[in-house]
C-alpha cells in the first residue's frame, strides 16, 4: 500500500524498533516485558501493545517506590510505566540519551532526567536541583544539544552542566578580577551583559566525568522535593514548593516560572 | 567501587571524537564505544536525514510515474530545496527563505475550491495558507527551523495538521477534512488537510518524525501533541487514561491518547505540543 | 583555524598567550586551562562611537574578549553553529549573529541603508534587523549563529539570489544588495507573511540562510 521499500523514510513497526535503545537522536524507545520503568509524565509519544501508566502515590507500586524511590520527589511529576509492549520517548525534541550505569553512580540536572530503570536508585544530590542514580541500570536523560563529555580539571557555565559521574562534587569559582573594579561595578549596577556572564563557574577536579549540553539554555526544572530541616543539611529546611530551598538561584534560572512555563 | 561505565552514544553525541588522552591541561572528550550501526547517525553539519537519501527521490524511483514536476530534495534536514522548470508547488505562506532563477509567488485560499472550502476557510481562521510557487530555478523552503519530512504519495491519502504541511508537488491536491475531537483538544482546529494523488509532499516536525506502522497485530497509541500526521486506511479512536487522571490530579499528562487501529502509518515527532490537558 | 566543531551546536577553540578572540558573553560552556574573559565595552577595535552606533542601531551583542591559555567550549541558546573561514574577504553579518571569531579579524560596521537607498531603510524596519551590519575582514574564522541549520547559497553575475530577509544571516564577497518589494507580490502582504519583501543579492559571492524564518 504504502510502503515503498528503500524510496521512503524508515517505517517502524513493534518488531524494528529498537529495544531500550535509540530510535534516533530525539527518541527513545523502551521494551516492556512485563516490567516497570520511572517515567517523568508527558514524555511518552507513543506506544504499541498494552501498558498502563500509574501515579507514584498508587498503592500498588507502594514497594517498587520504596525500594527506588529514595528522593521524595514531586509525585505528581512521576509515573511508572507497566506492562509489555515498546513506546517511545521524547522531550520537546530535546536531544536524548541512554546511559548504563554498572555499579555506578551518575549525578544529574533533576530537569534532564526522563526515565529510569527500577534497579536503580534514585537519591537526591546533596548539589540543591541535582539527583543521583545508584546501582546498576539504564536510564534517559534529554539535553539541550548532544552531551559533550569532558574529564576534570575544568570550569563549566553552570547552566550548562548536565552532570557528572564518579568524580567529587563541584564547587564554585569566581572570576574576581571580572567582577571588580570599574567594569564589575558597572555590570554589577546596570545587569548587562544578561543573565549568564562567566564570572561563575563549577568547577571540577579529580577523577571522573563531566557531562555538558550544548547550550547554556536550561531545560525546565523539576523539583527534587525537600530536604530535611537540618543542621548541616545544605538546602534544607526549604518553606514551601517543590523549588530546593535555600540554594543561591542561579543567575538565568527562573526556577519555578521556568518551570510553569515549560522553559 | 562504584564505576560508571559505557555512556552509549546511541543517542545525540554522535559529533564528538573519540577518546584522546588529555595531557597537560589539554580537553579530551571521552566517546563512547557502543555505537551500533542501525542507528542513523549525524553527518557532519549536524544534519539527520529521515532515511530519505534525495537520489531515491529520482523519477526512476517511483514506480515509473513520469516526473514532469518538481523535484523535492532536502539540503540538511530543515531546508527543502525544490528545483523547478516552468511548473508549480504549492507551499505554506512565507516558507520561501531563498531562491535563484524566475519564480512568481501567488497566495491561494487554503481548504479547498467551492463553498466547501469557503466554509473551510471560515471555521479554520484559514489557519492553512499556502501560495503557490511557479517558475525556473531553485526555491529553497524552510519553516521555523522545523525537521522536514518527504512523503511519496501513490494514489493514497495523506491526512496531516494543517500547520505540519509545508509543500507539495503539482501532483498533489489538498483538501480538508474533519477531524473531530483530537483537533479539538490540540487547539489545532477542528480540520485536517488531506493529500491526494500522486507525488511529493513535504511536512515539518519538530524534531525529526518517527513513522510507525500500524497493523491488524499492532494497534498503536500516540499522545495527540506528538502526533502529525497519518497515511492509509486508519480508524482514529479517543481513549482517556483514566489512572492517570485518577491518579495524578489535573494537569495529567497523557490524559488523552489516540489509538489507531486498520492498516497505514502514523507519524509522530519527538515533541509534545501543548494539549487541552495543560502542562504535557 | 582556532574553532573545532564538536557537534553541531559546540565548537572549541583554543587560545594561547598572545592570541585573542571575540565571543558573544554568555556563551562559554566550559574552559580548561587558564582563561579569562573580560567583557568588551569598546565593542572590540571599532571603538566607544562605533558601539554606540551599533547601540542606537540595535544592534548591541555584549562581545567578551577571550584571552589566555587553554581550551573554551563556546554554545549559545542551542543554536546551530556555523564556521566560516575568511581569507581576505569581508563578511556582512548581524552582530547578534557572532558567537566567536578571531582575534586577528578587522571589525567594523556598515550602515546597509547606503546600499538599498530607500528600501534598505525599510529593510532595517521590516526584519527588525539593524541598518548596520557588522562587517569582519581579514584572514580568520567566525562562528556564526543560526536557527536551524545554515544552507549556503552561491551568487553569480549570471544568477542573482532572493532572500527573505527573515531568514537571511550573512554574506560575503562582491556582493550588491537591494531590498525590493516582489511584484505580485501584495496580495500577501497583511497576512504576515515575510515574503512581501526580498532582498536581492547580485554579484559575486555567496549568501547564507537559515533554516528559519525567526530572527535569533
Amino acid at each position: 500500500m504504502t510502503a515503498y521499500p528503500g524510496t521512503g523514510p524508515v517505517i517502524h513497526d513493534p518488531m524494528t524498533l529498537p529495544s531500550d535503545d535509540n530510535v534516533n537522536n530525539y527518541t527513545f524507545c523502551v521494551e516492556l516485558k512485563g516490567s516497570e520503568w520511572f517515567l517523568q509524565k508527558g514524555k511518552m509519544i507513543a506506544y504499541y501493545g498494552s501498558m498502563e501508566f500509574n501515579g507514584i502515590g498508587h498503592g500498588r507500586l507502594d514497594r517498587l517506590v520504596r525500594t527506588s524511590f529514595h528522593s521524595p520527589l514531586h509525585a505528581t511529576d512521576w509515573v511508572v510505566a507497566s506492562g509489555s509492549g515498546k513506546m517511545l520517548l521524547a522531550d520537546r525534541a530535546f536531544d536524548v540519551n541512554s546511559y548504563d550505569l554498572e555499579e555506578g553512580n551518575l549525578t544529574i540536572r533533576s530537569g534532564n532526567l526522563l526515565a529510569f530503570q527500577p534497579s536503580l536508585a534514585l537519591k537526591q544530590s546533596i548539589v540543591p536541583g541535582f539527583l543521583t542514580l545508584i546501582g546498576t541500570g539504564k536510564f534517559v536523560a534529554a539535553s539541550n544539544g548532544p552531551v559533550v563529555f569532558m574529564e576534570p580539571p575544568i570550569r563549566v557555565d553552570p547552566q550548562a552542566l548536565v552532570g557528572w559521574a564518579d568524580c567529587p562534587s563541584p564547587c564554585h569559582h569566581y572570576d574576581h578580577g571580572y567582577m571588580t573594579g570599574l567594569m564589575g561595578g558597572l555590570r554589577a549596577l546596570t545587569g548587562m551583559g544578561g543573565a549568564s556572564g562567566e564570572e561563575h563557574q563549577f568547577e571540577f577536579v579529580g577523577a571522573g566525568t563531566v557531562l555538558l549540553q550544548s547550550s547554556e539554555t536550561l531545560m525546565a526544572e523539576q523539583a527534587t522535593g525537600l530536604t530535611p530541616n537540618e543542621p548541616g543539611v545544605p538546602g534544607g529546611g526549604g518553606a514551601s514548593g517543590g523549588q530546593p530551598s535555600g540554594s543561591p538561584r542561579l543567575p538565568g534560572q527562573l526556577g519555578d516560572l521556568q518551570r510553569r512555563f515549560g522553559l | 567501587m562504584w564505576r560508571f561505565v559505557n555512556v552509549r552514544t546511541s543517542g545525540s553525541h554522535c559529533g564528538i571524537r573519540p577518546a584522546r588522552t588529555g595531557a597537560g591541561g589539554r580537553t579530551a572528550f571521552r566517546g563512547s564505544t557502543g555505537s551500533r550501526a542501525r542507528i542513523p547517525r549525524r553527518c557532519d553539519q549536524g544534519v539527520f536525514r529521515v532515511g530519505i537519501i534525495p537520489e531515491d527521490l529520482s523519477p526512476a524511483a517511483s514506480d515509473g510515474y513520469l516526473h514532469t514536476v518538481a523535484m523535492f530534495r532536502l539540503q540538511g534536514s530543515k531546508v527543502l530545496a525544490v528545483d523547478m522548470t516552468g511548473d508549480a508547488v504549492k507551499a505554506k505562506n512565507g516558507s520561501m527563505v531563498a531562491y535563484d532563477g524566475q519564480m512568481d509567488f501567488k497566495k491561494m485560499s487554503g481548504g479547498g475550491e467551492g463553498i466547501r472550502g469557503m466554509v473551510t476557510r471560515r471555521l479554520t481562521g484559514e489557519q492553512m495558507t499556502l501560495m503557490e510557487v511557479k517558475g525556473h530555478g531553485t526555491c529553497w523552503f524552510a519553516d521555523r527551523a522545523s525537521e522536514i519530512n518527504l512523503v511519496t504519495l501513490q494514489g493514497d491519502k495523506l491526512f496531516v495538521e494543517s500547520s505540519n504541511l509545508l509543500a507539495t508537488d503539482s501532483g498533489l491536491r489538498t483538501g480538508t477534512s474533519f477531524t473531530g475531537m483530537r483537533g479539538a483538544s490540540q487547539g489545532n482546529g477542528l480540520f485536517t488537510t488531506t493529500i491526494e494523488g500522486h507525488g511529493q509532499a513535504a511536512i515539518m516536525s519538530d524534531g525529526p518524525a518517527v513513522v510507525l506502522r500500524v497493523s491488524s497485530q499492532y494497534p498503536l497509541t500516540v499522545d495527540p501533541g506528538a502526533y502529525i500526521a497519518h497515511q492509509g486506511n486508519l480508524r482514529q479512536s479517543f481513549q482517556s487514561g483514566v489512572t492517570f487522571r485518577t491518579f495524578m490530579g489535573e494537569g495529567g499528562g497523557e490524559a488523552f491518547q489516540i489509538r489507531f487501529e486498520g492498516d497505514g502509518l502514523v507519524y509522530v515527532q519527538p515533541s509534545e505540543r501543548n494539549t487541552i490537558a495543560g502542562e504535557v | 583555524m582556532p574553532f573545532r566543531e564538536v557537534n553541531s551546536k559546540v565548537i572549541e577553540a583554543t587560545v594561547a598567550p598572545g592570541q585573542r578572540l571575540f565571543s558573544q558573553r554568555g556563551a562559554m560552556l566550559a574552559y580548561k586551562g587558564e582563561v579569562s574573559f573580560t567583557p568588551n565595552m569598546q565593542g572590540g577595535q571599532g571603538g566607544v562611537m562605533s558601539m554606540i552606533g551599533r547601540r542606537a542601531a540595535g544592534e548591541a551583542a555584549p562581545l567578551m574578549t577571550v584571552e589566555g591559555s587553554g581550551t573554551v567550549l563556546f554554545g549559545h541558546g542551542g543554536h546551530h553553529i556555523e564556521v566560516i573561514n575568511l581569507t581576505g574577504d569581508t563578511l556582512y553579518v548581524e552582530a547578534d549573529r557572532l558567537l566567536a571569531f578571531d582575534g586577528t579579524l578587522e571589525q567594523g560596521t556598515m550602515f546597509m541603508g547606503s546600499q538599498g537607498g530607500v528600501m534598505g531603510m525599510v529593510r532595517g524596519q521590516v526584519t527588525g534587523q539593524g541598518l548596520f551590519t557588522t562587517t569582519l575582514k581579514g584572514h580568520g574564522a567566525v562562528a556564526v549563529m543560526a536557527h536551524g541549520g545554515i544552507i549556503e547559497v552561491p551568487i553569480t553575475p549570471q544568477r542573482a539570489v532572493h532572500v527573505d530577509p527573515q531568514a537571511y544571516v550573512a554574506h560575503h564577497g562582491d556582493v550588491r544588495n537591494k531590498l525590493s518589494t516582489a511584484l505580485g507580490w501584495r496580495d500577501m502582504v497583511g497576512r504576515g507573511s515575510g515574503e512581501a519583501f526580498q532582498l536581492e543579492l547580485s554579484g559575486n559571492g555567496a549568501v547564507f540562510v537559515q533554516a528559519s524564518e525567526e530572527k535569533l
